[in-house]
């Protein structure tokens, strides 16, 4: 019995032990190790430091909040066409979004640029051409395509959660119109959740380099991310080092005090939820997509269909297909402003950019990828199991925090607390990506553990199975869509991750996108643009097997 | 349409023509016919999955008809061509997982419909007001659903339902989710609300008792087609198949000739429906208790006879225990149509 006791608290304790060193040493360390750092500049340093970099801090605070309305705008706008309306090609308009969300935002950019820009795929052939997009206004307005995909998907989820048929139905039956019922009782039930994904976009947008990087630092418009990479480039300088640390504590307190807000957000959503179950029953609730609409399928609702389905396909043609396609021609193109036609066409640009050079990013980018999904998986189910006991709910708001922690903060403090003994190597940035996506492996395992009933434990022990063999035969094979599904978005999020990578590589240890970044630094389109595309078909080939998973991806960016 | 009111006002609340609905490519609803006239209460009563869901969905024009037609008050609502949109339709829904919306409070939730309807917020509020305090729910008017129970739920589901006034009430499984007290309750409560308007019901349950007890005439509803159509009493006394006499109540079914018995009904050699209140103690046949079962009310006895097992209800508590011999009688058969 002794022997038992002793085995039981183990298994009880071993879990959240192992999560508290891991926790330790990926975030608490870093995060201590900073926060000294800042201290010993010297308050007046520091804020000297940040006050000089105010213009940055401005422009990210700017541009973000125009980047998540525009987000907001797409993303609620397209969720309601193809979850609510009959408009012809919802399916494309899905896919499309899903696309948008696995292109990388520098890959995005580059596109724009190789699309819309001057040299341009629309400069050679029509001479249009938009200069603007080099600097504030570009930025907004790729940094807002980039984050409506993930509005996209949280009103989507929102609207099978939160606003099921039968609301609406109600709705009609009681003598409202479709627009009616929209206004008076969908977009109220969508509310907080416009509320939230309007508050991820933005913390989305404020910490993303990639887009700034390609669009902004050629035009000499700096944000808080960009800031942070100059800076850290030019670290020996006593000046350009404590801006560098400032901007990066800046960055994270802004960050984790939107999502403390958002929290609250989201905890007056979930004591607002109905009481009753009311949603689909069989068939029924998930029947025809916009039955609703179906019904009085008069023709001028055909033609309001049409009109907006025609707007939609526009819309997602100009910021997503033709974006992709111009780095296509830029990357077939035998030289720089020739006409896109098949005879100025050549595989030249793939063939030089895949050197050895290339071919050891990727190897080294594809370790990480692998090593940070196994890593997530290991971390995730360690705080899945120590959850079961006390602070169940701190483990997700801490988990949930490191994710909101800004990627160029997280870099800057591991490289502090472990640049010492691991500059240059793979194993730091590996640290980096283990921290920064931990909460993305967890979100998911959490949910699909929550989804379990408890009777199917009940009922396993009853049928004999102990505690071990119940985790084995029940719990494990319940789980394991969830695992894959972590898993692959750690995969794909560790391919085209740039933020961190681009701070923390060294000689032999550069990932893929710092080349890409790198090469369009240097200025050299057609081979930005070759590498651009491979990075972006490896990290499409590795969500393949998500695309048909809406609802997982839509836990992404939603804090548990 | 060319009716004139005073023809409209003649024609049933609903008629259901043919009607076929798809999910997909599988019918299904196959081939519905339905009347229901004014003033009247029609049970649709099946298993889950038999369509009646579908069914009144296609009735209040959330789901198009693929062949066939419903019309409403004499006016086509819905054909395979053209389908008026629900909200201008002449019903009203309840549903079976209450659809409160979260964010409205009951008063509110019942005048939605009225502020459609056009009326003032004021006034619209006052109306709802009353509706709640008919239904004893008035000091709950604040309330969100979430701070609701199921029944008080559904009261504020149903008195939604009744501010809209309709010539139509659609109710699927109103009660489903209540327990036997507030279902008994809330039974009588819609059935004096809708008479009162002088509306139709169409009533979905999977519960023979409800249907039974609500209904002027009960539907049997099975894979999206009708089996029956009848008065509850003649749906229990006189099912059309084994699969109706089942779904309707205790059944136990003999086969041969009856005659000897001396039973209401027999007719012949053939295949009889004997319902446990048509059959009594005392008697010539000879009968052995296999089972009892005390229900309160009644007790349920299993016999094995010479005809073959029996079961047999009487009102009270048991008299007889399990292997004892008596002596019953059959006073009434249902000989089973043969023509399926």
């Amino acid at each position: 019995m002794a022997d038992r006791d002793v085995l039981a608290w183990t298994r009880r304790l071993l879990p959240p032990a192992a999560l508290a060193v891991a926790a330790g040493l990926l975030v608490v360390v870093p995060l201590t190790v900073l926060a000294r750092t800042a201290l010993e500049q010297g308050l007046d340093v520091l804020l000297d430091a940040v006050g000089a970099a105010s213009p940055a801090i401005l422009a990210s605070v700017w541009t973000s909040l125009a980047a998540s309305a525009l987000a907001l705008l797409i993303g609620t706008g397209v969720a309601v066409l193809t979850e609510r309306t009959d408009v012809p090609g919802r399916r494309g308009l899905r896919l499309a979004m899903l696309l948008a969300f696995i292109v990388p935002g520098y890959v995005a950019a580059m596109g724009w640029l190789s699309a819309y820009g001057p040299g341009g795929f629309l400069d050679d052939t029509l001479g249009l051409a938009a200069p603007a997009l080099l600097g504030p206004l570009g930025v907004v307005v790729v940094m807002g395509v980039e984050a409506s995909p993930i509005v996209y998907l949280i009103v989507v989820a929102g609207l099978a959660t939160r606003a099921e048929p039968d609301l609406e139905r109600a709705a009609r039956a009681s003598g409202a119109g479709p627009t009616e019922t929209f206004r008076t009782i969908t977009l109220p039930l969508l509310r907080p959740v416009i509320a939230g994904a309007g508050a991820i976009a933005f913390v989305l947008s404020v910490t993303s380099f990639g887009v700034p990087a390609v669009l902004g630092i050629p035009a000499g418009f700096s944000t808080m991310t960009t800031s942070i990479y100059r800076d850290l480039a030019f670290s020996s300088d006593p000046g350009s080092f404590a801006s560098g640390v400032g901007l990066a504590v800046v960055l994270a307190v802004g960050a984790a005090l939107l999502i403390v807000l958002t929290d609250r957000l989201m905890e007056r959503r979930r004591t607002e939820r109905s009481g009753a179950f009311s949603g689909p029953s069989g068939h029924i609730g998930t029947a025809p997509r916009g039955s609703v609409e179906h019904a009085d399928g008069g023709s001028p609702r055909r033609w309001r269909a049409l009109a907006a389905g025609t707007v939609a396909w526009l819309l997602v043609t100009l910021v997503v297909i033709l974006p992709l396609l111009g780095l296509l021609v830029t990357a077939l193109a035998r030289a720089p402003g020739l006409a896109p036609l098949p005879s100025n066409w050549t595989l030249d640009n793939f063939r030089e950019v895949l050197n050895a050079h290339t071919w050891e990013a990727l190897a080294n980018s594809v370790v990480l990828a692998t090593g940070a999904a196994i890593g997530v998986i290991v971390l995730a189910g360690l705080a899945v199991l120590a959850r079961r006991g006390h602070g169940a709910g701190l483990t997700g708001g801490l988990l949930g925090l490191t994710f909101a922690l800004p990627g160029s903060t997280l870099a800057v403090a591991v490289l502090l607390a472990y640049g010492a003994a691991l500059r240059d190597t793979l194993a730091i940035i590996l640290i980096a990506y283990l921290a920064k996506f931990w909460a993305l492996g967890y979100r998911p395992l959490a949910a699909g553990l929550d989804a379990i009933p408890a009777d199917s434990y009940r009922a396993a022990r009853m049928s004999g199975a102990g505690a071990w063999v119940t985790a084995r035969t029940i719990t494990l094979p319940l789980l394991r869509p969830m695992i894959v599904a972590g898993g692959l978005i750690v995969f794909m999020f560790g391919i085209h991750e740039v933020t961190m990578s681009s701070l923390l590589y060294g000689p032999g240890s550069s990932t893929l996108a710092v080349v890409v970044l790198n090469l369009q630094q240097y200025g050299d389109n057609g081979l930005t643009a070759a590498l651009a595309l491979i990075l972006a078909v490896i990290v499409a080939v590795a969500s393949l097997p998500l695309l048909g998973r809406t609802g997982v991806l839509g836990r992404v960016g939603w804090r548990r | 349409m060319t009716e004139r009111p005073t023809v409209t006002t003649l024609a049933p609340a609903v008629s259901v023509r043919g009607a076929v609905v798809n999910y997909g490519d599988a019918a299904v609803i196959r081939g519905v016919d339905l009347e229901v006239a004014r003033g009247e209460t029609v049970a649709l009563l099946g298993p889950s999955g038999s369509g009646k869901t579908t069914l009144l969905y296609a009735i209040a024009g959330f789901l198009p008809l693929v062949d066939g037609e419903i019309l409403l008050d004499g006016r086509l609502a819905s054909s395979s061509t053209s389908s008026t949109a629900p909200e201008q339709r002449p019903l009203a829904m309840v549903f079976q997982h209450y659809g409160l919306w979260p964010h409205l409070d009951a008063i509110d939730t019942v005048a939605y419909p009225l502020r459609r309807a056009g009326r003032t917020r004021s006034a619209a509020r006052a109306e709802a007001a009353e509706l709640l305090d008919q239904l004893h729910i008035g000091h709950l008017a604040a309330r969100r659903p979430a701070e609701l129970s199921g029944g008080e739920q559904q009261r504020v589901g149903l008195a939604r339902a009744l501010a809209r006034h309709p010539s139509v009430y659609l109710l699927d499984e109103p009660t489903a989710h209540l327990d036997t007290v507030l279902k008994t309750g809330l039974q009588t409560e819609l059935a004096a609300r809708m008479h009162a308007d002088g509306a139709a019901a169409i009533h979905a349950t999977h519960d023979v008792d409800e249907a039974l007890a609500v209904a002027d005439r009960v539907v049997l509803l099975r894979d999206g087609g009708v089996v029956q159509v009848d008065k509850p009493r003649d749906v229990y006394a006189r099912p059309v198949d084994e699969w109706a006499a089942g779904l309707t109540g205790p059944a136990a079914f003999i086969v041969g000739s009856v005659e000897a018995a001396g039973a209401d009904g027999a007719d012949g050699p053939g295949r009889y429906l004997v319902r446990p209140d048509w059959v009594r103690f005392g008697g010539s046949l000879p009968a052995t208790v296999e089972d009892v079962r005390y229900r309160g009310t009644h007790t349920d006895y299993r016999l094995s006879t010479t005809l073959g097992p029996l079961v047999l209800r009487e009102p009270g508590p048991a008299r007889f225990r399990v292997g004892e011999q008596t002596d019953c009688r059959v006073e009434r058969v249902w000989r089973m149509p043969t023509s399926r």
